[in-house]
Parts: C-alpha cells; structure tokens; sequence
C-alpha cells in the first residue's frame, strides 16, 4: 500500500498514469509530454511498476505500458473506510455537544 | 487523481469554537467521543490513546492555535488535524487525516478488520475504475 501512495505522490507519476488511461502507451510516446529524459521516465515507470499500477508488455522492440487501476481500488477503500470511521466519530462528539449544552 | 491519501472530513457543529476545543483538548471529554488517553493542547506534548482491541496508540502534538487548530502524529501511521472557525453562532470543524503509513502494525489490523466494510469498498472499486 505504501508503495502505491508514494508511486502516487509524484506529480509526473500521476501525470503518467493518466496518460496511460488512454491505453497502452511506449516509453517513447509518454516521455514526450515532459521535459524529463527517457531514463527518468523509465524511473518514474519503474515505481509505478513496483506499485503494480502500470504493467509492461514487450511488443517488438518497444515495451508498452498498460494501467492497472486495481491497486487504486484498495487506496480508495482505506479511504472510504477511514472517512466512514471518522463520519460516526463526529457523530458522538455533535451528540456529545448537545448533551453538554444541556446542562 | 489529486492527494489520494488525504482524508478530509467536514461538519458544521451548532456550537462556539471554544467548546467544540473543549472536547478536543480535555481527556475527559475527547474519552466520550473518541478515545481515552491523555490529550493536551501543548507542542511536545506526547501521550497514548486508548484505541480498544488496537490498544495504546503513541500520538504526539506537533501543532497548537488556541481554538483554531490542533495537530498530532497518532499511532506512527498518519497524522492528525483538527481545524476550528467560527460559522455563525456555531463552528465549521474540518478533519484532515495525512502522511499515511499504511505499512505500520495498527493500519494493518484496522485493515484487516474493516470486513463489515466490504460492500461499501466494492462501491469505491466501481467508482474507481470509472474514473481510471
């Protein structure tokens, strides 16, 4: 999990990661829209790869990247989990506010 | 895909900001609604919150304003804050949960403990997926 909010941390990481919503992309089209070399984009892919949030696949003498949302899935259930968590806490302290309104 | 890994939750509470820092800031009070455990409004200030079945959890206050802000490291796994202004006769009270390390031993439990909150997760993957 950590390895997925640091992948995601960087800017040109996530910037990568939406061009990848596209399809499937080589490094040499993705690199174009940065002003970073293509060895630090292959870096930058390398994390997301580590992430599992981007997969690479050789077609010839290229390697395509692929997205994979999946482990996006599980940041957004920590998330839904905690802000849910967090929802029923602010619950007791307005009840509890009220009842020493009250007194 | 902006911050993922920011928790911000937001309320408008029908209270002044001197007693929504209140309970905030004195044991007592912040044990009713949340944990037990030893708060202080004091940059430092370290002390334990009593967090049930994931026991003591180490927290530290790394930032203090008077009823407005209050700020503290909790568990090694986020760091918490809690944000006060005035609204009104009441008091718009903002929740940011950060610096999330979801590899530390508390985070792991809680995640392997939120089961019940399966269905609501595979809602979030469909949302997820029809936003990647």
């Amino acid at each position: 999990m950590n390895d997925v909010f640091a992948a995601l941390a960087n800017p040109v990481r996530r910037a990568l990661l939406l061009q990848l919503r596209e399809g499937p992309r080589p490094v040499k089209e993705l690199a174009r829209g940065f002003e970073l070399g293509r060895p630090a984009i292959s870096e930058h892919l390398a994390v997301l790869r580590k992430a599992r949030l981007v997969r690479e696949e050789p077609r010839g003498r290229e390697r395509y990247y692929h997205l994979d949302p999946r482990p996006l899935a599980e940041v957004q259930a920590w998330m839904a989990a905690f802000t849910h968590y967090w929802n029923e806490r602010l619950d007791a302290l307005d009840a509890l506010l009220a009842k020493e309104e009250k007194r | 895909m902006k911050e993922p890994a920011v928790i911000r939750v937001e309320r408008v509470f029908a209270h002044p900001p001197a007693r929504v820092w209140q309970a905030l800031t004195d044991p007592a009070l912040h044990a009713q609604w949340w944990a037990a455990g030893d708060v202080r409004p004091v940059v430092g200030h370290r002390f334990e919150l009593d967090m049930g079945r994931w026991g003591m959890q180490p927290c530290e206050v790394v930032a203090v304003e008077q009823e407005r802000l209050l700020s503290y490291t909790f568990a090694g796994m986020s760091t918490i804050t809690w944000r006060l202004e005035p609204e009104g006769a009441g008091t718009r009270f903002t929740l940011i949960q950060d610096g999330f390390d979801l590899d530390s031993p508390i985070a792991r439990q809680a995640y392997e403990g939120m089961g019940r909150g399966w269905p609501a997760v595979i809602a979030g993957i469909d949302r997820v997926l029809a936003a990647a």
